[in-house]
């Protein structure tokens, strides 16, 4: 992109209630019919007297299908308004990033919830079989995203490292009983097999399809890169980074959020065909304006760099994990900063943290619509 | 008891070593009051109904020492970071390498219990009459090195703070009962990019223990998980506790044989953070070829456990990991006596 600073999505949107109720089915209320409305207006959705009909339509196959059509074009129109230059659709169609997949492909088997954190869980599956491919599972998302969109799309892909990583893995651990006596090497050759069955059967098959309907930019989102900070496992999600991303016409890029960006630099220039990085850093950072010291949450920006990775970094401005909505000039300051830092701005692009769907349409617009403000306050001074 | 062969053996039991997942009901409740639907009072009562329902899940497969779930604990260390003046609860942290995360204590003062903490740790009214207790908590090593501390000299200074607020604790406990105190020290073998845990850091742990645990009276372990046992050896020979706690999913077992006990030893044989069921005769086998490999001077009694917490899992994948504990541990009985 010729522009310098361009400001790009990362991830999920938070999904409106008529999203949510329509899609499972259930009535609607005066409210959510008039939370459709009064955001249909403002983001000048057309033909919003549709969006209306299917709402107040009765549950069926067709009218579910609809409502995910309406929630991608309200939440592409949503991106588009605050001024975004690369977007995509807010993660619409999706139940969540590691379940809408793990539903779609053979293999796995949801055995329950585990906590997360506090009060938080999340809904583990087991992979039993070897994972087959058994339908398309961003293609259709994709298409309409392509068809509806007038900036560039980039497609959020979520990577085979974290799916092993978040799924129980019985079926290759069982098929390696009797054959490697060491638990540690067992499980450990057992992730491995499952990895690259899953690339192999699952993720590229998915990424051919897409590339063949015309996606341009696939962006692997990886937040459990770094969860096993051992050498074994840091080369271990290298190199199913590289094998996912082999031999396609398409720019690709990492996504990694939370995560200990110390160990990932030292393994960033092994990344094959990773055009861009997107790193979180909002959060780390604190809330003053200026460059410089008081930039504390960019430091580790400076580890890539030093580590020797050419790519582009997609540099988290806009923390996704408060409702604080980030002043444009604080927006300037940390694209000023990390300009320095890399001394080449136009490898710098501007995005969130991670995906908003944490934080309301409300704050999530105020916020989007501030980061494309501060990337242009950080324009002029070039 | 089994003799016969393996006359070094004064019993082999088994137990848990950490927290409980929460029963799926319980779950449910825990949602419905954090979207405010509910109140304390529901949630509380759904605590103790599923305390109540471990407890006889663990009687239920004749686990040596019952624990309480620890259901209401957020993290593993929050009866700390929420009970003790002198530590704020910080933000979120990667619980070592795992996909679940522990508020992070953030210490600022002085630490000391709170009035009435005790009755946070432990659901002692729970617990049936018939068995022997077990409580299970944080080490300090491991507590002091997950804290962010902004008031102590360094590091051996919380760890030996820690140590002493945690006696307090581990007294009051054994004399409501407990039978057992098992200390969890993961940070103490957690290293993924360093090959070895320096010396002076595992003796600063031993110390740690000594003011914790030292001259207790009840049954002692150090329970390590999340890394290789092997390098905090010979020292943890040493260490003051009647039984160490190994993670064999990480631990290089051959290293292992070559070190004469001496002490009991807790096996974790069950893979907390696998959803796989085990094969019990390959544990059997595996357990009888450690603990005839590591045998000591003395007497010792051996423990067959999950390998760390057992929340990992869903509750009904974790009481048939509790079942798979009772057999294998049965199974070794039989095999080893004679």
């Amino acid at each position: 992109m010729d522009k310098l600073f361009p400001t790009q999505e990362i991830g999920s949107l938070a999904k409106p209630s008529w999203r949510v109720k329509g899609y499972r089915g259930e009535r609607l209320s005066k409210e959510d019919i008039a939370e459709a409305i009064g955001w249909g207006k403002r983001l000048g959705i057309a033909n919003l007297e549709m969006s209306a009909e299917v709402l107040y339509g009765k549950d069926s196959v067709k009218k579910r299908k609809a409502v995910l059509e309406w929630s991608a074009k309200y939440a592409i129109r949503f991106l588009e308004s605050a001024g975004l230059d690369v977007v995509f659709d807010g993660e619409q169609w999706r139940s969540e990033m590691y379940e809408h997949l793990a539903r779609n492909v053979d293999g796995f088997e949801f055995l329950g919830q585990v906590k997360s954190f506090d009060f938080r869980y999340f809904n583990k599956a087991a992979c039993t079989r070897r994972p087959m491919y058994l339908r398309p599972f961003y293609v259709e998302e994709f298409v309409f995203t392509r068809d509806n969109a007038k900036k560039e799309v980039k497609v959020p892909f979520t990577g085979p490292y974290t799916i092993a990583e978040w799924t129980f893995n019985e079926y290759y651990e069982k098929r390696l009983r009797g054959k490697v006596a060491d638990f540690r090497q067992r499980k450990f050759e057992a992730k491995r097999n499952f990895i690259f069955d899953l690339i192999a059967e699952v993720v590229r098959p998915e990424i051919g399809k897409l590339v063949d309907c015309g996606a341009k930019w696939i962006q692997i989102d990886e937040p459990a890169a770094t969860t096993d900070q051992t050498d074994d496992e840091m080369k271990l999600f290298v190199e199913s980074f590289n094998e996912t991303v082999k031999g396609f016409n398409c720019t690709f890029s990492l996504h990694n959020c939370y995560s200990n960006y110390e160990v990932l630099a030292k393994y960033a220039c092994e990344l094959h065909n990773c055009s861009q990085l997107a790193l979180e850093f909002a959060n780390r950072d604190s809330t003053q304006l200026g460059t410089g010291d008081v930039r504390s949450g960019y430091k580790e920006l400076a580890s890539f760099e030093d580590s020797g990775f050419k790519g582009n970094y997609g540099i988290g401005v806009i923390d996704v994990h408060t409702d604080f909505v980030e002043p444009p000039q604080l927006v300037r300051d940390r694209v000023l900063h990390t300009a320095k830092i890399i001394n080449d701005p136009k490898r710098i692009h501007v995005s969130t943290d991670c995906g908003l769907r944490t934080r309301t349409w409300e704050t999530s617009f105020q916020k989007l619509k501030n980061m494309v403000l501060g990337a242009e306050l950080a324009r002029r001074t070039f | 008891m089994p003799n016969g062969v393996n006359r070094w053996i004064s019993m082999i039991g088994c137990y848990a070593t950490g927290i409980f997942p929460r029963p799926k009901e319980l779950i449910a409740i825990t949602r419905d009051y954090e979207r405010g639907r509910i109140g304390k009072a529901e949630l509380e009562k759904a605590f103790s109904d599923a305390t109540l329902k471990v407890v006889e899940a663990q009687s239920s497969v004749r686990f040596s020492y019952v624990i309480d779930g620890m259901f209401r604990w957020q993290d593993p260390l929050r009866p700390f970071t929420k009970n003790l003046n002198g530590v704020k609860i910080g933000g979120l942290a990667r619980w070592f390498n795992n996909n679940t995360f522990y508020r992070k204590p953030v210490v600022t003062g002085e630490l000391s219990w709170k009035r009435d903490a005790g009755s946070k740790i432990a659901d002692i009214e729970r617990l049936p009459e018939n068995l022997p207790w077990k409580a299970i908590l944080p080490a300090p090593y491991t507590l002091a090195q997950l804290s962010e501390d902004n008031f102590y000299k360094d590091k051996t200074e919380l760890a030996m703070k820690y140590a002493r607020v945690l006696r307090e604790q581990i007294q009051s406990l054994v004399k409501q009962g407990f039978n057992y105190i098992q200390l969890s020290d993961p940070a103490l073998v957690y290293r993924p990019r360093a090959a070895q845990i320096p010396r002076n850091e595992v003796n600063i742990a031993s110390e740690a223990l000594k003011l914790a645990v030292g001259g207790v009276s009840a049954r002692t372990c150090l329970q390590t998980f999340f890394g290789d046992f092997c390098q905090i050896l010979p020292e943890a020979l040493d260490f003051p506790v009647d039984d160490l706690g190994i993670d064999l999913y990480e631990t290089d077992v051959n290293r292992l044989k070559g070190y004469k006990f001496g002490k009991g030893v807790a096996l974790g044989l069950i893979d907390s953070r696998s959803s796989l069921v085990e094969n019990e005769s390959e544990l059997v086998a595996a357990a009888k070829e450690i603990i005839k490999s590591i045998e000591g001077d003395g007497e010792s009694a051996f423990f067959v456990c999950p390998n760390c917490d057992l929340e990992f899992l869903p509750w009904e994948r974790a009481l048939e990991k509790a079942r798979v504990v009772n057999r294998v541990a049965e199974r070794l009985g039989e095999e080893l006596d004679g």
